[in-house]
């Protein structure tokens, strides 16, 4: 273990034993090394299945990990459990139901701070009005939990994360059934927050967008190993190395196959707009105008600069090792 | 302060936030709970009281009566209470916040089913004290007091129960059917409805031996309504305190066998 670290972990491995007749075991993370330094925000991206929410649950105390090692503020996680959940902050995936319906915000989060964490009362009930002052709040604090939206509700769940000052935040897809805006607000207040108190985040996200605005670091995981970490911009660039030729058509569908079989084309993706990654891109820019012209359709063709999704496509479907810090 | 108390006194707080926001439905269950007292009183008159006072000495059927429905207040308390917080937990997602706090899972069911314990304690008082009424001749301070010792110790008996039944729903879920037969359990064999004494030996041994609510009842009556025990007094305390102990220490070994299972599989699996 390294002291430097606020969040490690070696050679971790995860296998869920399998259940009942017929089901086999599923190996989970397959022997990952992570390293968050405190005071970061760092950003686990990866696709359904992953391995992010496994790895968030070990850290966070929930799971043990089958083989290898995790620190969380310089404790094991498997032999100082307790020492580990008083310096944690956690909020799960879709968690925006798990806090008391019939009771108010204000309520519910004095509970957990208090009841929970051992917060003093009266510093939960100064923190609860600093926090949702700073992300526009106040004035649904005493609604009952169960009149909040969806997002509102997933709101208080950060917030409840946060409310005893915790060293580490685990934050599992925090923003996934936010508003533009709110998201928007709470990014800002995650960063601030993280910032002006030295608390380390690591977030498990699908927003790119999130990933890019908020993350110092971030990491990639597929298929339960770590295959990327590093800056936003580290994570661009390594992956596409390629360029990125971008098409707009009306019905691509009867073009895609003939795209994928262009020289120099290492993946194609789709969701509107067709994607084409390739080495060169003047090359492939100029055969798939050929292409189009001899079909007689008219489409917008251009060469665009890599986006954090195309690179979290590529690597997801190419399921390749790409870089290490 | 100790966890422990912190999270009792905020259970209960958050309890009675809940039952006092709903008023009409909280002075109704005050209601319902005085009039089943009431009503209990024209069962008694159906009750061969002779047979009363062959089997435990007494002819007052009205208290006999109430005090068993009375006590039934508690059953929740052992089969439902931690079972349902932690369905509901499970349900939405709460428990994994729970599981990453850092305290004693065991501590934390023990504490809830306490405040909701006292819950039942404020549906029991309306009942209670319409059986009392008819127990004037007999009641005493003191035994009025050890019988509400009793009571407490049986309480907390079921509240270790209750625990055990909390790791049975997290760990299978699906448990209404156990829930089920406990429950006739309960009714049936604790001389709620019909002394002990008239039960089968086998049904009575084991209303004895494994319903901690048995006891606590007996030894009520017996302190309020100068009633014949099954076992000696001093016997049944031990049995009591045994009850209290064991069940304890089962409950202890259940929450530790759950958490272990859960950090297996996870919560989410359970």
């Amino acid at each position: 273990m390294d002291t430097q670290f606020a969040v490690q972990t070696q050679s971790l491995r995860k296998i869920y034993p399998g259940r009942g007749h017929g089901h086999t075991a599923v190996e989970a993370l397959k022997g990952v090394d992570l390293a968050v330094r405190p005071g970061e925000v760092f950003g686990l991206l990866g696709p359904n299945g992953a391995g992010k929410t496994t790895l968030v649950r070990i850290l966070a105390t929930l799971l043990r990990g089958t083989a290898g090692h995790a620190w969380v503020g310089g404790y094991d996680v498997a032999k100082n459990e307790q020492d580990v959940q008083r310096i944690i902050g956690y909020a799960g995936q879709d968690s925006e139901r798990s806090a008391y319906f019939r009771l108010t915000v204000r309520e519910n989060l004095l509970y957990f701070a208090h009841a929970l964490r051992g917060v003093p009362i009266r510093t939960a009930h100064e923190r609860i009005d600093a926090f949702a002052a700073a992300v526009g709040f106040t004035d649904q604090l005493d609604q009952h939990f169960t009149a909040l939206s969806g997002g509102q509700k997933q709101l208080v769940i950060v917030l409840r994360a946060l409310l005893h000052q915790p060293r580490v935040v685990f934050l599992d897809e925090p923003s996934k059934s936010l508003d533009p805006v709110t998201a928007d607000r709470v990014r800002g207040f995650l960063v601030e927050y993280a910032r002006q108190h030295a608390v380390t985040i690591l977030l498990t996200t699908h927003n790119m967008e999130e990933a890019e605005e908020i993350c110092d670091h971030i990491g990639f995981i597929n298929g339960g190993l770590l295959q990327f970490v590093g800056t936003p911009r580290e994570f661009r660039h390594s992956v596409t190395v390629q360029e990125t030729v971008e098409v707009t058509l009306p019905d691509p569908e009867p073009f895609l196959s003939q795209f994928r079989e262009l020289s120099g084309v290492s993946h194609v993706s789709t969701d509107g707009t067709v994607r084409l990654y390739c080495q060169d891109g003047f090359a492939v820019l100029d055969e798939v105008v050929t292409m189009l012209k001899q079909a007689g359709v008219k489409a917008s063709v251009s060469m665009v600069e890599p986006s954090l999704d195309d690179a979290f496509s590529i690597l997801v479907n190419s399921g390749q090792e790409v870089v290490r810090e | 302060m100790s966890s422990g108390i912190r999270l009792f006194y905020m259970a209960v707080w958050r309890t009675w936030l809940t039952l006092a926001r709903y008023k009409v439905n909280f002075v109704s269950e005050l209601v319902t709970s005085a009039l089943t007292g009431v009503g209990m009183l024209l069962f008694a008159l159906a009750f061969d009281a002779e047979m009363l006072q062959r089997t435990i000495g007494t002819t007052n059927a009205a208290s006999f009566m109430i005090m068993g429905i009375a006590y039934q207040s508690w059953q929740g308390v052992a089969l439902w209470s931690a079972a349902d917080m932690f369905h509901s937990e499970l349900g939405s997602g709460q428990i994994d916040y729970t599981f990453t706090c850092p305290f004693s899972r065991y501590v934390y069911i023990v504490t809830n089913i306490a405040a909701m314990a006292l819950r039942s304690t404020l549906f029991f008082v309306p009942l209670f004290c319409v059986g009392l009424w008819f127990t004037r001749s007999t009641v005493t301070l003191g035994g009025l007091a050890l019988g509400l010792i009793a009571t407490v110790l049986s309480v907390g008996a079921l509240a270790q129960m209750g625990a055990c039944f909390a790791s049975l729903v997290l760990r299978f879920q699906q448990v209404s059917a156990v829930f089920g037969l406990f429950n006739f359990a309960f009714q049936f064999l604790t001389g709620m409805f019909i002394p002990l004494q008239l039960l089968p030996a086998i049904l009575r041994w084991v209303g004895i031996i494994v319903l901690p609510m048995s006891f606590g009842m007996d030894l009520l009556r017996h302190y309020v309504m100068g009633t014949r025990t099954v076992l000696t007094v001093p016997a049944e305390w031990l049995i009591l305190v045994g009850q209290f102990l064991g069940y304890a220490l089962l409950a202890n070994l259940a929450v530790r066998a759950l958490e272990r299972s859960a950090r297996e599989q996870g919560l989410h699996y359970l």
